[in-house]
């Protein structure tokens, strides 16, 4: 009995809270925000806040065309693959306090895990034999490597300024470092961590895919890049990825610096987080998004492998000493 | 419920591919006009694509070349269903004033059915944004019938 109501705690966890259903509903309405928010800095009106739901539904209600050239299998499922990845991501992040799975070093679970939509659009843009989407998977490769050298320095610099102030060296466990904000204030309030901080901050339109860093999905350049021979269904799905991994990079920014900030009333807490989340999509997302053009490949990996490694390295030393 | 709301979602969330088939550019800088802060289409929820398989309205502007025929007709071919083409400007209805020309295959509609006709050399914003969102009543009607 216990075995079977632990089971189905589990499949509440994955399916409703925080798994599928919420990456859905706030992943998309952040994405509709930020949409608006640019249309407003740029002095429209802009699409209406479920501009993203509309877009979904209808490309649910779209023809898929699985092109000629393509290896089906790995062409549609791949999305599926890409947004599984992420609503596990989802599951670790501490949401004021509450994270389905904890484990000593969900830290590096998460880094692994935030590759797989990368990853899997990769595999499902070389499946479908586009040269256009050949262009754009080459890309899509280079931002990743770009990204990944800054995001592991900030995520060591935070572990290791929480894990000297706990005495165990490196604390690589995202729950452990939420509590030790609830009881010590933000992280982000410490010398230390205010690099790092705005390092993750620069890494998160890079992580997404927005402006300036999506050459991946040039769309007037390379035909939206490794979306090029998608449509209908997986389409949809790549767009929800796409919409969840901006709610998720936000919320480990949160979790990450943000932590300890709330009342403790859980469904108030959940508020603050999600407006949080808003406040740094408004500032690092939408604000970059309005002022800049794209950048070229070249530009962003040198861009994230010294302005932003930069950055994270010194918050790096600066823990390391303890500030 | 499903399948209304599917319904409702693509009347609202219409993306457009622009095809120039050998057009002057003036309809093409009027197209692009209407996307910007002046009328604004994305409060409409009008989008660019990028390629066609993601797009639901092909607009065709050009007195559609011999030499583009093909690629015109091809890349329409690769939008999925539903999908509903629209000719913008007077030169894909009628040749405009390349009528009678060797290597002008216009009308357009010769070779594919057309859903709207927008006219005009250049047509106005405004009448752009009528034929785009009279576009998407037809796109929601077509959906219905799937």
């Amino acid at each position: 009995m216990t075995v079977f109501l632990t089971g189905l705690q589990y499949l509440g966890y994955i399916l409703i809270f925080p798994g599928f259903l919420f990456c859905f509903f706030c992943g998309l309405l952040l994405t509709g925000i930020d949409r608006k928010l640019v249309a407003r800095m740029q002095k429209r009106v802009g699409p209406p806040l479920l501009q993203p739901f509309y877009d979904f539904f209808k490309l649910c209600g779209k023809e898929t065309i699985v092109p000629a050239a393509a290896s089906r299998t790995t062409f549609l499922v791949a999305p599926l693959v890409g947004f599984a990845a992420l609503v596990v991501v989802q599951l670790f992040i501490p949401i004021c306090g509450f994270s389905a799975f904890t484990g000593m070093a969900d830290i590096i679970v998460i880094l692994y895990l935030l590759l797989i939509p990368a990853l899997a659009a990769i595999l499902g843009a070389s499946a479908s034999g586009s040269p256009y989407a050949g262009v754009g998977l080459s890309r899509e490769m280079v931002t990743v490597i770009a990204c990944e050298l800054p995001l592991v320095l900030v995520l060591l610099a935070v572990a290791k300024a929480v894990g000297s102030a706990l005495g165990t060296g490196l604390c690589f466990s995202v729950s452990e470092i939420a509590r030790y904000q609830v009881e010590n204030g933000s992280l982000i309030t410490r010398p230390s961590m205010i690099p790092a901080a705005l390092a993750f901050a620069l890494i998160i339109p890079g992580e997404t895919g927005s402006h300036p860093f999506d050459t991946a999905e040039a769309e007037t350049e390379i035909c939206e890049g490794m979306h090029a021979e998608y449509s209908g269904a997986p389409l949809a799905i790549f767009k929800l990825t796409h919409a969840v991994k901006l709610l998720t990079v936000t919320s480990l920014f949160v979790a990450l610096f943000l932590g300890g900030i709330g009342t403790g009333i859980a469904a108030v807490d959940g508020v603050i987080v999600f407006a949080l989340c808003v406040i740094v999509t408004a500032l690092f997302v939408s604000f970059v998004h309005a002022v800049t053009a794209r950048l070229k490949i070249e530009q962003v990996f040198k861009y994230y492998w010294t302005v932003v490694s930069g950055l994270a390295l010194v918050s790096l030393v600066l823990a390391w000493y303890g500030l | 419920m499903f399948k209304k709301l599917i319904e409702e979602s693509t009347a609202k969330s219409p993306w457009l591919f622009h095809i120039n088939s050998g057009s002057c550019n003036g309809c093409d800088i009027e197209l692009v006009a209407v996307l910007t802060p002046r009328y604004d289409v994305e409060r409409l929820g009008f989008k660019l694509a990028g390629s066609p398989r993601q797009a639901d309205i092909v607009v065709v502007t050009g007195p559609v070349t011999r030499q583009s025929l093909d690629r015109v007709l091809s890349a329409i071919s690769q939008v999925p269903e539903p999908r509903c083409i629209v000719t913008m400007g007077s030169c894909p209805q009628s040749g405009n004033v390349f009528k009678g020309s060797y290597s002008v295959c216009a009308p357009l509609s010769k070779y594919v059915h057309v859903d709207v006709d927008i006219a005009g050399c250049a047509p106005k914003p405004e009448a752009i944004i009528d034929g785009l969102v009279k576009a998407t009543e037809i796109l929601k009607e077509k959906r219905g019938q799937m």
